[in-house]
């Protein structure tokens, strides 16, 4: 073997196509983010009922007799039980820490050449209605990592010490990495198509390669 | 389904695999007692520290305790999420799922790395001063605004930097030593 034959290197395959960012992309997804802020600030508080409700409803499903009630009020939903003593006090649950990230996925779907066009909206809908998923397991994480943790005698005599990492972990998860990497992975999944985003595939360089 | 279409699908979904399991591997390392508390927790000391003197240098009487920066009427409590190692790991994680010669990756972590970190000081030192003289826009400026912005900084660099590798995959030489050399 020569010297340049062990210099010689195989690189890897090439990766997955990603979109052209070029300054009309930029623009594309500053105002898709601008947009989103606007909407979220307008409709978060109403979002926040819908969450609460769907984790409301997974929480009761799972319990017996089902005791779990949210109220979605000012950007906080209040964890009631209805075993909890009266008038003793109710965690307040922050809602935008869990769903500020639909501003994120908007934002990068609006990266498209063609961010209107009706396959590209109906793909961001299913994105978003998956990213809601996202939001109420969240929630429900963090409504048992409160129950496992912050209940004190209570929190230990109803979670074992796997159930109480587990809930937790979970929760913190959401917050350190699943938060910021929900969106994004939406996007991949649903957003980008290699067939649009690849040059070596599109009909117009196929066309020109035969003219 | 065309055979091309299918091997697109493929990588894609490849990299979405290796995506979230580099993040949830990260998490756990990041997360362990041990790198808290002499990893993470002093380098969110470290950047205290620096938002604390550009924030004197521009005016503001700011004092640093630990992770904590404090005014006479104000203070802010860096942690976990706020620190940019948040964006860090969700870059670091797609960098690394995404298919490069390990030198270009390595490149790539420690250019974006540094790119985030001064995106987030700008965040900890703009955020210091709406707390102080615009508090009532401070929550909403933390949790959405300023997290989406960085994470979006995040995610766009690493497109910038997937786009490149791509474009060097694809060249016409596909091994180094094909590469043409001068004179």
């Amino acid at each position: 073997m020569t010297g340049a034959d062990r210099r010689r290197e195989r690189l890897p395959a090439p990766g997955p196509a990603t979109p052209r960012l070029d300054a009309r992309a930029a623009l594309r997804g500053l105002v898709g983010f601008l947009l989103a802020l606007a909407f979220w600030f307008g409709f978060s508080r109403a979002y926040e009922s819908t969450i609460a409700a769907g984790a409301e409803l997974v929480s009761n499903v799972f319990e017996s007799p089902d005791v779990t009630r949210l109220d979605a009020k000012g950007g906080e939903i209040l964890l009631d039980r209805r075993d909890f003593p009266p008038g003793s006090a109710r965690p307040g649950l922050s809602g935008p820490d869990i769903h500020f990230n639909f501003v994120l996925l908007a934002a990068l779907f609006a990266l498209d050449r063609r961010p209107l066009r009706s396959a590209h909206v109906a793909r961001f809908l299913a994105a978003a209605a998956a990213l809601w998923i996202i939001h109420v397991v969240a929630l429900v994480f963090q409504i048992h990592s409160v129950y496992a943790t912050s209940l004190g005698a209570w929190s230990l005599a109803n979670y074992g010490k796997v159930a109480r990492n587990f809930w937790a972990a979970g929760w913190h998860f959401y917050l350190i990495a699943g938060r910021f990497a929900a969106p994004f992975a939406l996007w991949w999944f649903f957003g980008r198509r290699e067939e649009d985003l690849s040059p070596e595939r599109s009909p117009i360089r196929k066309k020109k390669r035969k003219s | 389904m065309s055979e091309a279409s299918n091997e697109a699908r493929r990588r894609s979904v490849g990299f979405l695999l290796r995506f979230v399991a580099l993040l949830v591997v990260f998490y756990f390392i990041v997360a362990s007692r041990p790198v808290n508390d002499k990893v993470i927790v002093p380098f969110t000391a470290g950047i205290a520290s620096v938002s604390g003197r550009l924030l004197n240098v521009l005016g503001e009487k700011a004092e640093v305790s630990g992770t904590e920066i404090r005014s006479s009427s104000f203070g802010v409590n860096i942690e976990n999420g706020c620190n940019g190692v948040e964006t860090g790991l969700l870059f670091g994680a797609a960098v690394l799922a995404f298919p490069a010669r390990w030198s270009r990756r390595l490149i790539g972590l420690i250019v974006g790395f540094l790119a985030i970190q001064v995106l987030n000081l700008v965040r900890v030192i703009t955020l210091f001063w709406i707390g102080l003289h615009r508090p009532a826009l401070f929550s909403s400026s933390h949790t959405v605004i300023w997290q989406s912005v960085v994470v979006l900084f995040g995610v766009l660099l690493f497109l910038l930097w997937a786009s490149r590798e791509r474009r060097l995959s694809e060249a016409p030489s596909t091994t180094v030593g094909d590469r043409p050399r001068k004179g």
